[in-house]
């Protein structure tokens, strides 16, 4: 090693090797490796067909004819404002800008001015734009059905709405990125995801509600709301072109310009506060201290459980928000066609939130990881650890999901469903304490190695979603469908019993096979939890 | 080479494996391992990366079922008996979760009720183990913000709350700073003075040498060396003793002549 002491230190930085270049060559040699294997390349080819699928519908509708007055500029405002969320957000979907992270240059001596520059630079550079490219010259096809004039002023707002999306995207990773990088962050990207598949669920409802309103000019709020968002300012300029006022257009056209330039401004420092930032700020949480003695549960093996449970469930973020995403698309899905007068869903809004619930917690054991140890290496608690489990989840869903079915179907005045929500409620609530826990022991998918929850993992809540529902309430649907079709009121409230003794037997049943699976296989399970956890 | 240690005098051993074996496809990871740890002993595991130091504890403990062999603790089998057996260990895993969303005090309450013990013994050992362990002054903290230090000592918690008569720790001083390692390291020598037996995994042959009394040499998922830490160093020191048994080559000499001081 007597060159170690010679030779000169290696120069720091190297000004003339273009930051820029390199990010791109690091982009394309990370972007080649991942979609080097058949899997990333099919996966990687179907996000490109969706993706110009929804940017050419989105065009057409630009092209579109509508029967109201200014209908045409308000429904290109919302697709914009579609698409723009769509870049804010989309970077949380992949935990962080997904390809060149921001901590791989925390490290590097270069001034977080130049490292913006060029990574603004290397966002710009990028193929995947002409998809938003086409997506927002929607506006410059809307304005060219009123002219060239109108179409030009048009291609502006296209050109300075893209350059809005890519700068706001950069913004919202600065500003969003060091939670999504930290412990609790990843529950913040979880949630983020979650969030974001109930909008897109939600939105099934709500999106033809708000094209209807919009086109049909029925609610000027709606249309006034989406203009003043910058996503509706080429909209809102192009709209002044097409009636000759050009002092609006280019008014509104230079607020776009300026607002694309002041967050441009703001992204060194943005940055600077990213690269600097502790992962950890903010993200801590005190938890309550209780009372030393709080004898609700009882103090044995059992309690204990629910006792940990019930607090898992006010404090593990995903928890949480799986029973409020439960919550809203439970209720919204069968209220909101309630608003344009079909209230024949609403008193099924209860079971709607139960059957959610329950569905996102049949991974119960994979999503607490390797903490199954605990169980393994104590005494036989499997028992304790199951019905805690199961009582912790009733506690929770069943008072309020009942809450629901009854206030509900009381406001609807859908007199008719009292019997069938009634005969559901025991039969979906107690089938599905018992389903939860078992096919939480059945199979378990250990949480990703960024914490999130696995595509095999969603894929088994999706189809429990529609297990769940079918195993505990055909039962006692029966005897409503007979009472109904053989117009008997005794054998159509028949189902009341029915569903309160199969909702006890899966309770117990499914209950007690948990139990031996856990009992019999608990090491073969962690094992699994172990290898991919 | 020496040979696996025998049993001393008539009681029965803490702990004993007998032909101990897993395979992980075409990998024996621990291969027919027979190994005593006679009670009131400290005995350390050292072993390089890969040698079947953790795949052999977890067997021990209930956590990962061996494809031979039997693991006994003070007699009891750990995996026909498990009762018996689970009732007298206490275990420090490396790197596995805890419910980390509770606080410490919750943690030590859910697993002591869990245990079957009543509230007013785990709230006082709860509440002795934390003060003890340094952890009550993050009494309103989650154990999912603890540090590597604080995750180490609430985990060691657990395993002393029931009043286990042995320990199986794996690294229990991995990532540890040295204020906490001296704390837990206190303890342990508390514990073993008091009767209890220890078996820990570990890298750092300075610690193994300064703690154990009794220290076994595990490479290639088999004890290599066990005995009296006299008895496997001899007149080296243990880390001499360490590569000369496992014959292991130290890299890191040639090269690297442009890495300036």
């Amino acid at each position: 090693m007597a060159g170690v002491l010679t030779e000169p230190p290696a120069p720091t930085a190297t000004p003339e090797v273009s930051l820029f270049r390199v990010l791109l060559e690091m982009r394309g040699a990370i972007m080649k490796r991942r979609s080097a294997t058949p899997k990333g390349l099919a996966g990687l080819l179907a996000l490109l067909v969706v993706v110009l699928l929804m940017a050419v519908s989105t065009l057409l509708a630009g092209v579109a004819h509508y029967a109201h007055q200014g209908a045409g500029a308000d429904v290109v405002a919302v697709l914009t404002l579609g698409w723009l969320l769509g870049w804010i957000i989309g970077p949380l979907f992949a935990g962080d800008d997904s390809t060149l992270r921001m901590d791989y240059f925390k490290l590097l001596p270069v001034p977080a001015d130049r490292l913006s520059w060029a990574m603004l630079g290397a966002a710009f550079a990028d193929v995947s734009l002409v998809f938003s490219l086409v997506a927002f010259a929607s506006v410059t096809a809307y304005g060219l059905r009123s002219g060239a004039a109108a179409g030009c002023v048009g291609a502006v707002a296209t050109l300075l709405t893209l350059a809005l999306a890519v700068v706001s995207s950069r913004a919202a990773v600065c500003l969003l990125g060091p939670r999504v990088s930290s412990r609790r962050g990843r529950d913040f990207g979880t949630v983020v995801i979650a969030l974001a598949i109930t909008a897109f669920s939600l939105a099934s409802s709500l999106v033809p509600l708000a094209a209807k309103i919009l086109t049909e000019g029925r609610s000027p709020a709606l249309s006034a709301t989406v203009r003043v968002l910058p996503s509706g300012w080429g909209a809102v300029a192009v709209a002044a072109a097409a009636r000759s006022d050009w002092a609006e257009a280019v008014l509104v056209l230079l607020a776009l310009a300026a607002l694309v330039v002041g967050i441009t401004a703001t992204l060194p420092a943005l940055l600077r506060r990213r690269l600097t930032m502790s992962t950890r700020a903010g993200s801590r949480t005190r938890v309550r201290q209780a009372s030393q003695s709080r004898p609700i549960l009882p103090t044995t093996p059992f309690g204990a459980v629910v006792g940990k449970e019930l607090r898992l469930y006010s404090r593990s973020m995903m928890r949480s928000v799986s029973l409020m995403i439960a919550f809203l698309v439970g209720v919204f899905v069968c209220v909101i066609p309630g608003l344009s007068g079909a209230k024949l869903m609403m008193p099924f809004a209860g079971l709607g939130f139960a059957a959610i619930a329950a569905a996102c917690f049949t991974n119960l054991y994979g999503d607490d990881g390797t903490a199954l140890w605990l169980m393994l290496t104590n005494p036989p608690t499997a028992a304790a650890d199951v019905r805690g489990r199961q009582a912790a989840w009733a506690l929770l869903v069943g008072p309020l999901s009942l809450v629901l079915t009854v206030v509900l179907t009381a406001v609807s005045g859908e007199r008719w469903a009292w019997p069938w929500v009634l005969a559901g409620e025991p039969a979906l609530v107690g089938g599905a304490a018992g389903l939860t826990v078992w096919i939480s022991a059945l199979s378990v998918f250990p949480p990703a190695a960024d914490g999130g929850p696995t595509p095999q993992r969603q894929l088994k809540v999706n189809l429990s979603l529609i297990l769940i529902p079918l195993l505990t309430l055909a039962p006692a649907a029966l005897p409503p469908v007979l009472g109904t079709v053989g117009h008997s009121a005794a054998l159509r409230w028949a189902g009341v019993p029915v569903g309160v003794v199969w909702g006890s037997v899966l309770w117990w049943g499914l209950g007690r096979l948990a139990e031996r699976t856990l009992t019999s296989s608990g090491p073969e399970i962690f094992a699994r939890l172990r290898r991919t956890g | 080479m020496l040979h696996a240690m025998t049993d001393t005098g008539d009681s029965v051993p803490a702990l004993r494996l007998r032909g101990l074996t897993k395979r992980f496809g075409e990998v024996v990871a621990v291969n027919s391992m027979d190994l005593t740890v006679p009670q009131g002993s400290f005995f350390g595991m050292v072993g390089p990366n890969g040698a079947g130091k953790t795949t052999a504890l977890s067997m021990a403990v209930g956590l990962l079922r061996p494809d031979e062999g039997h693991a006994e603790v003070f007699g009891h089998d750990v995996w026909s008996d498990p009762i018996g057996a689970k009732s007298l260990i206490g275990v420090l895993p490396d790197g596995l979760a805890l419910p980390d969303r509770l606080t410490g005090r919750e943690v030590l309450t859910y697993l002591g009720l869990l245990r079957g013990m009543d509230r007013e013994t785990v709230a006082r050992r709860a509440g002795e183990l934390l003060e003890v362990l340094e952890l009550d002054g993050a009494e309103g903290t989650a154990v999912v913000d603890y540090s590597t230090g604080m995750r180490k000592k609430i985990t060691l918690a657990t395993a002393l709350l029931h009043g286990p008569r042995l320990l199986l720790l794996d690294e229990p001083f991995e990532a540890v700073d040295p204020v906490s390692a001296a704390t837990i390291r206190t303890i342990l020598q508390r514990f073993v003075s008091g009767g209890g037996s220890v078996i820990f995994s570990s890298h750092v042959m300075a610690l193994v040498e300064q703690l154990c009394d009794r220290v076994a040499v595990v490479s290639g998922g088999r004890v290599e060396a066990a005995g009296t830490l006299d008895d496997v160093r001899g007149s080296q020191s243990l880390d001499e003793a360490f590569v000369h048994i496992v014959g292991a080559r130290t890299g890191g000499a040639e090269g690297l002549s442009w890495l300036a001081s």
